[in-house]
């Protein structure tokens, strides 16, 4: 799966109308917006001498010779982008524009333009993106990813059925109880029927009267228990089908990879352990029960009618059509209204949330007026789609009964008609009565098990997508010694593959050495803090753990070895001690008081009335800045780790509560490999060694008196620093 | 300052150029809305070369002289890719995402938006912003001015 490949100018087809030009193409890409910026085609063709952009009628609109081009680059506007050319008089040439849809492959083209005007081998990645279905030509959701039209029902459904497994004896089960339930359904009209018949119009055979009765009690006594039985199976069976898929979901996302969390929100990944999970088995325990007896029921019924008298049979059935028609044409309108409401209520929460989370700042500006509005205009809007929702709901039930009913008159009718006419007997004529509420009103929801389904698909869909992910390959975990040595050998790396970070760095640290970052924001600090920790991996080169590649060391004892102390330290809703043996899960009370002495937090811990049981509060919220900062040192400390790395530990508490951290920070640094990046440069004069990054790269490399002596980059951001301070009055 | 003495043109052909009565002069300007949404066409800032201000025109379109004010047209015409809607053809909801085929001042365009709760922004009643998956914009600035059957469209998935 590398990311970059050489193209080969074999791979590249030629397109029509440039047949005549002998020089092969090495970079063509189709561009969608046209010359006067209306959406239309335009290519861009990079060839060993020249760029230059072709119209769709085949006319070169735009031509330049490599050998002049000094860069490329890509310009941001608003939707879109533009590749622009700068020439080596200095003049900047825009080439051809095009959508957000495009930007990073035409980000990719200017690195290839670049590189071959440069004179180096071209190496950029043009992968081919499906934008559309292979099968039915929908725009993809996603590049590359999934069509949601098009995917296998069959497949997932099986998929989801395997979720069933541990349980088949009991979903076996509820399937036969499905079955009897119908059975017993069906059986008390027909109990009813014989009565009329047997005993009711022929005006004997009393002794049966009472038969029929203790058959009916015994079909009662017997649908009632299984009706309990089926309850507690699916009741069983939807709890552990859900919590299983909870779970497998969970687990799943825990070991995605972070650059997966980068790309997605974090709403958008909850939901799929919460609402899609509900989706799936609420179809799987409910709606596939309900489907099945349902089905059955009809069939059976339209049986017994055809047996009984097929012209009655086809008179009673004519308006299903008509009710399968009124639930499908009108089911989606009024699910899309609830819907919509659904919606509203989501952003009437919202609102009604953030304002009083912001009850302060309302109160301080004196707005509660103004938020009324704000909470009225929501209020009425949602008043109006219920009312309109309700509204058209209750008009579509009103036909839909009309036609429902229409049944029952037809068969009044035509059935009367036969009853008097000695063609049919009461009995049956009940029967059918009766028989035919049992199937009308399960038809109206007919349209419904679609939409039910769909939506269980989509989920399902969802879900899978998680559960297939590359997951981060943990490995086994094995005692695996590390002593901290650290080597980054020509390290590239890009959160997005087109746009370099890391280019090319290279370093080694020692056992024990404490290493500084340095360089300004944006230089690539957490960056490489990030690839050594192994959250994204190298593009190219190699970082080495005690002289071997991390590739090849099992992650969990990697990490098992890494300490980490981030400038917004997160801490879990809990007690102080359990925020600080979050590091060494089984701490001894004394060990989390060590640790909590050496971070310099035992203090200020012991000054709360719960001392160690204070509750932190969500994120650690009730702790102020520098006390969240001092429990999660105590909490890298109790993990004992030998590379030790804090980033910005130390830069958004004040200077008093600096120099206490600063103090435990230096306990904790002893004997560890330590990298740390801070703001204010005066806190890593301990530091073994400096390194300044510039854009990505090492700039610089040495100890502090080294390179404030070189007079370079470090000392100009020292100077420019000490210039601030004094300004602002900051003691250093 | 005043924008009358303010001249904008292209020299070379793609650069815009702003010279500033007879003192100053920026070899390249980048005209933006400051706010492009709630105010359109008014508050037009121009940046120098670094990003930096350079000053800002409440009403650039009265303001600026006739001919700097085409310069300028043409400059955002070519920075802000927005296309705007004049009718939608077909839209459906399906699976979760929503198909869209939209005619706009742009041209013909096919699009696909995904959580429309966050991705059809609702500027006011009757304004709205639609970002595609990829981030494209499609802005709608009054549906009332759209033919019955977009607005049946839109009325059906919003
Ligand atoms: N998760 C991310 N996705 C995409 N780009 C990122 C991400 N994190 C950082 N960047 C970009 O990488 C560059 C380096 O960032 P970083 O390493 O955080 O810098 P710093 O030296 O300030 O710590 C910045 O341009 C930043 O915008
Ligand atoms: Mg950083």
């Amino acid at each position: 799966m590398s990311g970059t490949q050489v193209v080969q100018p074999s791979d590249l087809k030629e397109g029509e109308g440039l047949g005549r030009d002998a020089e092969e193409p090495l970079i063509r890409l189709e561009a969608d917006i046209g010359p006067e910026g209306r959406f239309g085609t335009r290519i861009l063709e990079v060839t060993a001498s020249r760029v230059r952009v072709w119209e769709p009628d085949g006319v070169v609109s735009f031509q330049v010779p490599l050998a002049d081009l000094k860069s490329a680059r890509n310009e941001p506007l608003v939707g879109g982008g533009r590749l622009e050319v700068t020439t080596k008089s200095g003049e900047i040439v825009p080439v051809l524009a095009y959508s957000m849809s495009l930007a990073a492959k035409f980000s990719e083209a200017a690195r290839g333009i670049e590189q071959l005007a440069r004179g180096e081998a071209l190496l950029i990645n043009l992968k081919q993106e499906r934008m559309r279905c292979a099968k039915c030509d929908r725009l993809l959701p996603e590049k590359d990813g999934i069509c949601p039209a098009c995917v296998s029902r069959g497949a997932t459904m099986l998929r989801i059925a395997r979720f069933l497994r541990p349980y088949q004896n009991q979903a076996i089960m509820l399937s036969l109880l499905s079955v009897l339930t119908t059975v017993l359904n069906l059986a008390p009209p027909y109990i009813q029927g014989t009565l009329v018949d047997q005993v009711l119009t022929a005006h004997r055979n009393i002794g049966l009267l009472f038969g029929l009765m203790a058959a009916w009690l015994l079909v009662l006594a017997s649908s009632v228990g299984i009706q309990i039985l089926t309850g507690r199976l699916i009741a069983f069976l939807a709890a552990n089908i859900a919590a299983d898929l909870r779970s497998g979901v969970y687990r799943a996302i825990e070991f995605l990879q972070l650059a997966y969390f980068d790309k997605k929100q974090v709403g958008a990944i909850t939901s799929r352990v919460t609402q899609d999970t509900d989706r799936v088995w609420g179809f799987l325990v409910d709606g596939v029960p309900y489907f099945v007896t349902n089905a059955l029921l009809l069939f059976g019924v339209i049986g017994f009618l055809f047996y009984v008298n097929w012209f009655l049979a086809f008179c009673i059935l004519a308006p299903i059509p008509v009710v399968c028609a009124i639930s499908v044409f009108f089911w989606k309108p009024v699910s899309q209204m609830y819907h919509r409401g659904g919606q509203k209520w989501a952003r009437f929460h919202m609102h009604l949330n953030e304002s009083l989370s912001g009850i302060r700042v309302i109160k301080a500006f004196a707005q509660e007026d103004l938020e009324y509005g704000k909470f009225e205009h929501r209020n009425r809007e949602l008043r109006d789609a219920g009312v309109r929702a309700d509204a058209k709901w209750y008009t579509i039930f009103g036909a839909m009964t009309f036609f429902t009913s229409l049944g029952v008159l037809i068969n009044w009718t035509v059935g009367g008609y036969l009853v008097y006419a000695h063609k049919m007997t009461l009995g049956d004529f009940w029967r059918v009565n009766a028989y035919l509420g049992l199937v009308y009103g399960p038809l109206q929801w007919f349209a419904m098990i679609n939409n039910w389904f769909s939506r269980a698909m989509a989920g399902a869909e969802r879900i899978f997508e998680v559960m297939d992910a590359d997951p981060e390959r943990y490995g086994e975990e094995a005692g695996y010694p590390i002593t901290g040595a650290v080597s980054f050998e020509d390290v590239r790396f890009g959160y997005d593959k087109s746009n370099p970070v890391i280019k090319g760095m290279t370093f080694t640290a020692q056992p024990g050495e404490m290493i500084g970052l340095v360089g300004k924001s944006g230089a690539g600090k957490s960056t490489t803090i990030n690839l050594l920790c192994r959250f994204y991996e190298p593009d190219a080169g190699t970082i080495k753990l005690d002289g071997k590649d991390y590739r090849e060391i099992p992650l969990k004892e990697m990490r098992r070895q890494i300490g980490l102390v981030l400038q917004e330290p997160f801490l879990f809703n809990g007690t102080i001690a359990d925020n600080i043996a979050y590091g060494k899960p089984g701490a001894t009370f004394e060990e989390i008081v060590e640790a909590a002495k050496a971070a310099n937090a035992h203090h200020f811990i012991l000054a709360k009335p719960d001392g160690y049981d204070t509750m932190v509060g969500e994120r650690g919220a009730k702790l102020s800045g520098g006390e969240r900062q001092r429990i999660s040192i105590a909490r890298a400390i109790l993990h004992n780790p030998r590379i030790l790395i804090l980033d910005e530990a130390t830069s958004s508490v004040d200077v008093e509560t600096e120099k206490q951290i600063q103090e435990a920070v230096g306990r904790l640094v002893e004997g560890r490999t330590t990298f740390a990046i801070a703001h204010r440069l005066s806190t890593l004069r301990n530091a073994t060694r400096l390194i300044v990054l510039e854009k990505g790269e090492v700039k610089e490399m040495g100890t502090h008196a080294e390179l404030m002596e070189r007079q370079g980059v470090f000392y100009n951001l020292v100077q420019t620093q000490s210039a601030i301070n004094e300004i602002i009055g900051v003691g250093t | 300052m005043d924008p009358k003495t303010l001249r904008l043109f292209y020299e070379p052909r793609d650069r815009l150029r702003l010279t500033i009565g007879t003192e100053r002069s920026y070899p390249t300007v980048k005209p933006v809305w400051a706010a492009p949404l709630s105010r359109p066409g008014r508050y037009l800032v121009l940046l120098d070369g670094k990003g930096e201000e350079i000053t800002m025109i409440a009403n650039p379109k009265e303001a600026l002289p006739p001919e700097s004010w085409a310069a300028v047209q043409e400059e955002l015409r070519r920075r802000y890719l927005t296309a705007t809607v004049t009718a939608v053809l077909h839209a459906k909801v399906e699976f979760g995402a929503t198909y869209w085929s939209v005619e706009t001042d742009r041209g013909r365009r096919d699009f696909v938006t995904q959580n429309l709760q966050e991705n059809a922004l609702w500027l006011s009643d009757h304004h709205l912003l639609l970002l595609d998956v990829d981030g494209n914009r499609f802005e709608i600035p009054d549906l009332r001015a759209l033919d019955s059957t977009s607005q049946r469209y839109i009325a059906a998935i919003l």
